[in-house]
């Protein structure tokens, strides 16, 4: 295969057990040992259990817990102290941690946002018990109408959430003390190089938030150096250029746009427009590479003109930059839905790597003494380490050929010389036939319109659809006897109105079966829930022959059912005689 | 007359119960006439004598506890189990409906082509037990026991021949009356351990030299299981002697192993003896059928019917072939060729109907009906309902179709097909709650069909349930890949949930 003449499998793991994505992982030398470390913020179960985890090759060597989920982690150097050892920067929630030799050394809070006015006052009237609680509730559910869920503070969203009132006591109770504050999150984070752009120069961090700003921050002071705001919430950001003489922020949004930041500016310039929402964002040289939901790759330039286009054969999950120096090439690789992970050198495939599950993350870059290393990690928690081999070459192969003829030719059914003997008969004797046809119809009619009614009237019908009780009912027969469970589904097919007083009732032949439960009251019935009623039901006959069971569903105390359904029973299991 | 010679001759005329009396009055005056006693053996043997080669069915037991298949997952087109390849030519599943195993619908009701084999315990347990199929679900000892055995007939004065005192060794020394007492034992009382005693007792003491006795053995190891062990019984007696019924027998050792290319390679052996032999050319015609090569099944078929014009089977297989390729009116040919040789039922008329209605020939399709109606068995009823709800739907009346399909609902409330066709009628009628009941419990009976699913998925669409439509549409696909209408809903589906 393909992949493997150009990759070698340095490492594999299935059971790593990692949660995360292409944001929350970085390779940096944590220890100014010339070897480089993995970074992986885990985002564990989704809801407890994140972990900071860094690898060493292939061992885990240190973990730290995280408190709330990460969005994104980022390593860069704040100092010029020797040895040139690089930070990391976790993004979680309203906040940034900053580690340095893996211990915690900073945590940066994001501003908070101005909080609604009439939200302030009514939190402040209820912690003074001015107001109950159903009126908190009311005043904040209008103001919800008013500015929508995201204007109000998350305190007022989770109390809105409390389903009952007695919880929503409980939550005012608990939380009307402590001070309102409208925090945002940080939605995505990258680095900036302040003044020199050399490999470990110092770098600012950039900030893409819930409340749709960018932010800059000073690595040492941690200020906010400049705060730039866009229409939408930004998901993906790439940067370059250096803080102190020029930079280009080209920002992602949830809207679909792109937008690009230079210095100076306050709002983001609309660059481009996709037809979907973009699953990543790469710049490379000077084109801007993004892969949308529907299966597309689009290239931009800077100043947004499409360039080119490609559908891909399956959705994109994650989207990764590689960049070789050794060969000066910048690839693209693509991790597809359909387990692979395709590499494009500009619009060309030029590789694909095979995996055993979807590949939820990747990074690429120096891991260990490798500079072009391949991490993966897979939807099922794997965890997969490829090197590039130094004799890989990506060449293009031009094998576009022209599109194949598209004569395809229909396949007609010939007709028979029976047919057309057929049809010379039914030319001819046309009006005959018709009259026959007629006449057989209204025959078929009438009997029909008889055994329909005869059917009605008895009701053995296993639905009903008259007006004041719309049911269905169908039955199952499960096991291998000579126990049978007998399953009975009743639904209400009307749109609105329940059921009540129903019942089933169980009829055979108490020679051959012997049933458990030959009566089942069933409670009111929902309009479009399956009820399900079951029994058990013994073969008893000594000659393992089967018989028929009937189930009816009667309402109330009427002697007619409603629906009846005859079973046929399979034989029972005859064990042989010894 | 000499009441002996009368047995024999009621024994020919197969006048089985007057031989059996004759032959116990006999025994009772001399119970040591080996003449007279091996006559009863045979008379009892032959009331209750089935062939195997033909009748055979896995039971439920047998298919799932199955352990001699060899590869649990098989290269498409070398296993009876796999799914149907999409390519397989011939009609597609849109028009020819398929069994519940996704195996396209047979021309006739034989063993093992209704239910097929089940993938899973969950869908065994369910789907071939909903009231109304003939299949059997216990294992084949049960089954055997029914099916042809006279264990559970009463019989006065005792067992005719106490199996536990018998000894084995002395009369597997006298050939003269060996072979009937086997087949005594294998048949009538169907005691499998004592009849392969007695097989691998006889076949010793004639040295290994004689292939009755080897396929024999055979077919105790068969039905005991034990398929490796018959395969080389059977082998070994065709070295000594070729014979059809051990070619078909060899052949179904390894249908059993779920091997049909071995099994296709013993019959063409076996055909390149026996030229033209109509068993051997069914048996390939069929299981051509299971691995969904249904062009090859009909070319067997086909010289089944040069060899044998009457071949009841391949005139239904090729007739059925041929309506569902859209050629009714050869297949009405093939039909009336039926009819005409004496086969009066239900389905043949019904067949018939459905024929001449799509071959334009109106004047007899409701007559047909009408003669399938009177002649339905409650089991078959439902069907014709059906079919007529079908036709009423051809002629365009809705409210004649509506009727017809909720008859075939209280023949049968198992009719997927049905609750299909009425979900159909009530979402035009407007009734979406309705209709989605009906294709839920469609989709729910009968889980080889797709069109349920595609319609419920359609029907979701429509009423803005994007999420449902997405997840059912996905589940119609699934059973039938080549479905153009559901691909095209997931496309626009999925353009729906990647727009802005």
């Amino acid at each position: 295969m393909a992949d493997n003449e150009r990759w070698l499998t340095a490492h594999h793991d299935p059971l790593a057990a990692l949660y995360t994505f292409s944001s929350c992982m970085a390779l940096a030398d944590l220890h100014g040992d010339g070897e480089a470390k993995l970074i992986i913020a885990d985002l564990g179960t989704g809801a407890y259990n994140m972990k900071l985890k860094v690898y060493k090759g292939t061992n885990l060597m240190s973990e730290n817990t995280l408190i709330d989920l990460p969005t994104g982690v980022i390593t860069f150097h704040m100092d010029t102290t020797e040895p040139r050892v690089p930070a990391v920067a976790v993004a979680s929630g309203s906040y940034i941690y900053i580690y340095k030799n893996l211990r915690p050394y900073f945590k940066f809070t994001l501003p908070t946002l101005e909080v609604n006015p009439a939200e302030f006052d009514a939190w402040g009237q209820a912690r003074d018990d001015l107001l109950d609680v159903s009126m908190l509730y009311e005043i904040l559910d209008s103001l919800r109408q008013e500015v929508g869920e995201c204007g109000l503070t998350t305190r007022s969203q989770r109390f809105l959430m409390c389903p009952d009132h007695t919880s929503q006591t409980a939550f005012l109770d608990q939380h009307k003390g402590f001070i309102l504050k409208r925090q945002t999150v940080v939605t995505c984070v990258s680095t900036l190089k302040k003044s020199h752009s050399e490999d470990d120069a110092i770098s600012c961090l950039v900030l893409g938030t819930e409340s749709a700003n960018i932010f800059i921050l000073d690595p040492e002071a941690f200020t906010i150096l400049n705060s730039m705001s866009l229409p939408s919430v930004p998901v993906f950001l790439s940067v370059t250029g250096l803080y102190d003489v020029e930079y280009r922020i080209i920002v992602a949004c949830r809207n679909g746009q792109i937008y690009t930041l230079k210095r100076g500016t306050k709002i983001g310039r609309p660059t481009a427009e996709l037809t979907s929402q973009p699953v990543g964002l790469i710049r490379r040289d000077k084109t801007v590479i993004v892969a949308t939901m529907d299966h597309h790759l689009h290239s931009f330039n800077n100043k947004g003109k499409r360039l080119w286009c490609i559908k891909l054969p399956g959705a994109v999950l994650c989207l990764e930059c590689l960049e070789l120096r050794t060969l000066s090439l910048t690839l693209v690789a693509l991790a597809l839905a359909d387990n692979r992970v395709l590499i494009y050198r500009d619009k060309h495939l030029v590789d694909t790597i095979h995996t055993e599950d979807r590949v939820s993350a990747m990074r690429f870059g120096r891991f260990g003494r490798e500079d072009n290393t391949l991490v993966l990690v897979l939807k099922g928690g794997g965890l997969v380490v490829k090197i590039l081999k130094r004799t890989a070459r990506f060449d293009i192969q031009d094998a576009d050929g022209p599109s194949q003829g598209q004569v395809v030719k229909l396949n007609i059914p010939k007709k028979t010389k029976l047919f057309v003997d057929q049809t010379m008969r039914e030319r001819e004797n046309c009006v005959l036939m018709h009259r026959v046809f007629q006449h057989d119809l209204y025959r078929l009619r009438l009997s029909t319109a008889r055994s329909y009614v005869q059917a009605l009237e008895t009701s053995s019908n296993p639905i009903s659809l008259s007006q004041t009780e719309p049911l269905k009912l169908s039955a199952q027969v499960l096991g291998l006897g000579p126990t049978f469970k007998l399953r009975v589904e009743l639904q209400n097919t009307s749109p609105s109105c329940p059921s009540l007083h129903l019942a089933v009732i169980f009829h055979c032949d108490d020679r051959v079966y012997s049933v458990n439960k030959s009566y089942i009251q069933i409670p009111i019935l929902v309009p479009g829930i399956i009820h399900v009623a079951e029994t058990l039901l013994t073969c008893v006959s000594e000659l393992g022959i089967s018989d028929t069971v009937r189930v009816f569903v009667v309402k109330g105390k009427s002697s007619r059912p409603l629906l009846t359904a005859v079973i046929n029973m399979p034989v029972a299991e005859v064990f042989m005689a010894a | 007359m000499d009441p002996l010679f009368l047995a024999l001759s009621c024994f020919r005329r197969r006048k089985f119960d007057r031989c059996i009396k004759i032959c116990t009055e006999l025994l009772s005056k001399n119970p040591y006439d080996q003449a007279v006693w091996s006559l009863k053996t045979r008379a009892l043997t032959e009331q209750v004598w089935v062939d195997e080669c033909d009748g055979e069915e896995e039971g439920l037991a047998d298919v799932l506890m199955d352990d001699n298949t060899i590869a649990s997952v098989a290269r498409p087109g070398t296993s009876l189990r796999t799914a149907p390849p999409s390519s397989a030519g011939g009609p597609s599943q849109t028009f020819r409906p398929s069994t519940q195993s996704g195996r396209p619908l047979s021309g006739v009701v034989r063993p093992g082509s209704q239910g097929g084999r089940p993938g899973t315990m969950d869908q065994a347990l369910r789907t071939p037990r909903t009231a109304q199929t003939a299949r059997p679900v216990s294992a084949t000892s049960g089954r055997h026991v029914r099916l042809g055995t006279a264990s559970m007939i009463q019989v006065g004065e005792g067992p005719f021949i106490n199996l536990a005192r018998l000894n084995v060794a002395k009369y597997a020394a006298q050939q003269n009356i060996a072979k009937a007492l086997f087949e005594y034992i294998y048949f009538h009382e169907n005691d499998v351990r004592h009849a392969l005693d007695l097989a691998a007792q006889a076949t010793q003491v004639l040295e290994f030299k004689d292939w009755w006795w080897k396929v024999q053995l055979g077919r105790c190891y068969y039905r005991l299981g034990l398929f490796r062990d018959a395969e080389k019984q059977f082998k070994s007696a065709l070295k000594l002697q070729d014979n059809i019924n051990t070619y078909l027998l060899l052949g179904r050792v390894y249908i059993r192993l779920d091997q049909p290319m071995a099994a296709l390679e013993v019959y063409r052996e076996g055909l390149d003896k026996f030229p033209g032999e109509v068993t051997l050319l069914t048996a390939m015609a069929r299981i051509y059928e299971g691995l969904h090569d249904l062009p090859k099944a009909v070319k067997y078929y086909r010289d089944v019917l040069h060899y044998d014009a009457t071949h009841v089977e391949a005139i239904a297989c090729t007739a059925t072939t041929h309506f569902y390729s859209d050629q009714p009116e050869v297949a009405l040919r093939f039909y009336r060729r039926l009819l005409q040789m004496g086969i009066y039922n239900c389905e043949i008329f019904n067949n018939l109907g459905l024929c001449c209605f799509y071959a334009q020939q109106y004047d007899m399709t409701l007559t047909c009906f009408e003669r399938a109606l009177s002649l339905a068995t409650d089991r078959s009823i439902a069907d014709v309902w059906y079919n007529l709800g079908h036709v009423a739907l051809g002629i365009g009346d809705i409210n004649l179709a509506y009727q017809c399909f909720r008859l075939a609902l209280v023949s049968d409330n198992d009719h997927g097909e049905s609750y299909n066709n009425l979900g159909v009628l009530e979402y035009r009628r407007g009734n979406l709650e309705t209709a989605r009941a009906f294709f839920m419990t469609a989709a729910n009976l009968s889980p080889h069909m797709f069109q349920p699913h595609y319609n419920h998925a359609k029907l979701a669409h429509k009423v803005g349930d994007l999420q449902t439509s997405f997840i059912i549409v996905q589940k119609a696909l699934a059973l039938f890949p080549e479905h153009v209408d559901s691909k095209e809903l997931l496309k626009t589906l999925e353009t729906h949930f990647h727009t802005l």
